[in-house]
């Protein structure tokens, strides 16, 4: 993947399991059918003779248009996102990237760890996946990895703890 | 106080003070010393219920009261015995409930009970679900003292720890003696320092000397109050309302004031309740801040706690100079909007002087030969002076006002963030307490070939972002930050902020640190090297420790031994105490 100007410079990102686009396309497949469901009602309805003449048909038709386009769109953009996920170890501290068009670039130092969390949801377990998030004292360290292989995930929580313990400094 | 009160003639024997200070009694193999705070389980004043339950006796009282006043001149008032009989009952039933409600209290007051112990300070509480609370004295984040106005009346005060929870304070006492209180502060800030030899040497631990620093004048709170954006709005509505009854000479639209004015007098309320009488002062134990008008506080945050400070200044403040100082302390969290913000405040108003004066106790090492000009540029400089990267001209298409202003600078200790372009802000962080940083950018910034960079701190008032840095300048600080950051650390103070720092023997706490003589009318505190006075002072013991409102007098050390606890630092009373007054 090429270098984004938002990456630091000689960083070698270890990227999230190609498994989880999966996970992520299951999502957005689920969540799409959805809003176009509900989003067509009053096409429905209108269709069926419920609603006379209320909603033009126009706006009853362009509705779910825009819903799907949208879910195209995000649909479209999910590899791409998920491939920009990616995380590196360095000697004092993890850097965690994400975004394709809002672009981030994180670094939590080990020794402002407070505790690390691993969590599973059923899709994620299906595949073998989980997600590992990071807190530190600040809520806004939004610090989270998901898709990692659930054997990757225990190492790197391992590794994180006893290098978090190594440099602990309190707050 | 439970413990063995060898002068029984006095109340409350309160800690030893014959001149020796806060050193006293802590030397190892000391005698175990009158009104110490041991580790036994004691309860809180029994009149706190009292103090704590008002409102509800009140209610109670406003109630009862009102329906028999009103029976006394109803109809059928009139009619002799079954008033007097209802009158009878009606009093009958109040202190019933009275009874029941102050039995209420008292139960739960009796199975409230606190302990302090060389690690841990414990509160057990609740009748029937039973609540047993411990929390680690080293990880103290801060401590105030709490006098809500009645509670003030009966010399009552509450003492709150905080440790980083930023939700409820860890431990809540309410309410102790105000003696106690500030003797239990005393202590919890002795054992949490580390300058406690022996856990059990806990004999008199006098509170740790302090000097002033800076005191609001009251005067300058009020303008500061009137000068403030409530002032603004209510201005703006005035002349809103003015125009629409004067063009459409109707009246309907004054009323739409009342709540307006009931708003805005509420705002100015808390904010002069929250600046009046404000000191700070510097002693060993870390900052310490009191104000208050009528509900007095008096917080203690030990060194190292302050997690970002951020000095800010509202267009209107530019008139005067004038300028807020808010930090960042774990403990205080997010906090309620008027007293969470109140507890985060360093310095309500202040001239410029009395910024660099908190600047200089929160950060003792700028890391910066020039602090003041750096400083200053910080303040309300705009473009690339002292250092200053700011962002690139072609990011005045984002930000057409501030492209100039919005910037940074590293210093050796810190970073500092600059931003706004009428309501000014500056947001220093240093380096050892940054939580995490981030980098962003979207598709309009991309085209741009700028960037912005966030600072996570601990939850507060204070939260650094740069924006629209360029790329190249920004990866830079992103990563040399991250190196400072992890230098820092390794550099940084522990939680015991008193073990490590072995200051030689005999040492006197040096003056408050400051930024050097400047030019603009500011007056150092103290010479550097001046000597302490009143080395040879005679020995006397001070009163009983005053209102929280009035730093206690501080006894220099009469003889500076080099058994004298090496740790607990001396403040003499120094020439420049009084002067920001």
């Amino acid at each position: 993947m090429r270098r984004e100007p938002i990456d630091p410079e000689g960083i070698v990102w270890s990227r999230v399991s190609p498994k989880y686009l999966r996970v992520r396309l299951i999502g957005w497949f689920i969540g799409s059918v959805i809003y176009l469901l509900i989003f067509s009602i009053p096409l429905i309805l209108r269709l069926a003779g419920v609603w006379p003449d209320f909603p033009p048909l126009a706006i009853a038709i362009a509705l779910p248009a825009v819903v799907l386009l949208i879910s195209a769109w995000r649909g479209l953009l999910l590899p791409r996102q998920v491939r920009a996920l990616g995380y590196a170890e360095r000697d004092d501290d993890l850097l965690i990237r994400s975004g394709v068009i809002f672009q981030r670039t994180l670094v939590v130092p080990y020794g402002r760890m407070q505790y690390v969390d691993v969590a599973v949801g059923p899709l994620e377990r299906a595949f073998g996946l989980c997600t590992l998030k990071l807190h530190t004292a600040s809520p806004a360290t939004n610090a989270a990895i998901p898709g990692l292989p659930a054997a990757e995930g225990a190492r790197l929580r391992e590794q994180l703890s006893s290098r978090g313990e190594a440099r602990l400094a309190g707050l | 106080m439970s413990v063995p009160d060898p002068h029984p003639g006095m109340p409350y024997p309160g800690p030893p003070r014959d001149g020796a200070g806060p050193s006293d009694g802590l030397l190892p193999g000391a005698p175990p010393a009158p009104g110490t705070v041991d580790d036994s389980w004691r309860r809180v004043s029994v009149i706190s219920p009292l103090v704590r339950g008002w409102i509800a006796l009140a209610a109670i009282a406003f109630f009862f009261g009102r329906d028999w006043f009103e029976g006394l001149f109803g109809p059928g008032a009139r009619e002799g015995l079954p008033g007097a009989l209802g009158i009878g009952l009606t009093i009958a039933l109040i202190l019933g409930l009275v009874v029941l409600i102050a039995l209420g209290f008292l139960v739960s007051w009796y199975f409230t009970r606190y302990q302090v112990t060389a690690e841990y300070v414990r509160v057990n509480s609740g009748v029937l679900f039973r609540q047993n609370r411990q929390a680690r004295l080293d990880r103290v984040q801060a401590i105030d003292v709490v006098q809500p106005f009645l509670a003030r009346i009966f010399g009552l005060a509450e003492l709150k720890f905080e440790v980083a929870d930023a939700g409820e304070s860890a431990v809540r006492l309410a309410f102790l003696r105000l003696t106690e209180a500030q003797q239990l502060r005393a202590t919890i800030l002795a054992r949490a320092s580390g300058a406690s030899v022996a856990p059990d040497a806990s004999g008199g631990i006098a509170e740790a000397p302090e000097r002033e620093v800076v005191a609001v004048p009251s005067g300058r709170v009020i303008g500061a109050v009137l000068l403030s954006g409530t002032t603004v709005l209510l201005l703006t509505a005035v002349v809103i309302v003015a125009t629409v009854t004067v063009v459409y000479r109707t009246p309907f639209a004054a009323p739409t004031l009342i709540p307006m004015a009931l708003g805005v007098a509420g705002a100015y309320w808390s904010a002069l309740n929250s600046g009046y009488n404000f000191r700070a002062a510097l002693s060993p134990d870390g900052i310490r801040v009191r104000y208050g008008l009528l509900d007095t506080r008096a917080q203690t945050v030990p060194p190292g706690r302050v997690q970002a400070v951020g000095i800010d200044q509202p267009l209107l403040w530019r008139l005067k100079g004038w300028y807020r100082i808010n930090a960042n302390v774990a403990g205080y969290g997010a906090g309620a909007p008027g007293e969470g913000q109140a507890r985060a405040t360093l310095l309500p108003v202040g001239t410029r002087a009395e910024v660099f004066a908190i600047l200089a106790l929160v950060l003792p090492d700028p890391g910066t030969v020039r602090p003041l000009e750096v400083f200053s540029a910080g303040l309300d400089a705009s473009g690339a002076a002292e250092g200053f990267t700011t962002a690139p001209r072609r990011a005045r298409w984002l930000a057409p006002l501030t492209w100039r202003r919005s910037g940074f600078a590293v210093t050796g200790t810190a970073l500092l963030v600059r931003s706004g372009f009428f309501h000014r802000r500056l947001a220093v962080v240093p380096h050892e307490r940054t939580q995490s940083l981030s980098l962003h950018q979207g598709p309009l910034e991309r085209a741009l070939r700028v960037m912005e960079l966030q600072l996570q701190t601990t939850p507060g008032p204070v939260a650094p972002s740069l924006s629209h840095i360029d790329e190249t300048a920004a990866l830079e600080l992103f990563s040399g930050q991250a190196r400072r950051a992890a230098e820092a650390r390794r550099r940084s103070i522990p939680e015991q902020w008193m073990k490590p720092i072995q200051q030689p023997s005999g040492a006197v706490m040096p003056p408050p640190p400051s930024y050097g003589p400047p030019g603009a009318g500011f007056e150092p505190h103290e010479p550097p090297d001046s000597p302490p006075r009143d080395q040879g002072a005679p020995v006397q013991p001070p009163p009983v420790q005053p209102p929280p409102d009035q730093p206690p007098p501080v006894q220099p050390p009469p003889d500076q031994s080099p058994l004298d606890q090496p740790n607990r630092q001396q403040i003499p009373e120094g020439p420049g105490t009084h002067e920001q007054r």
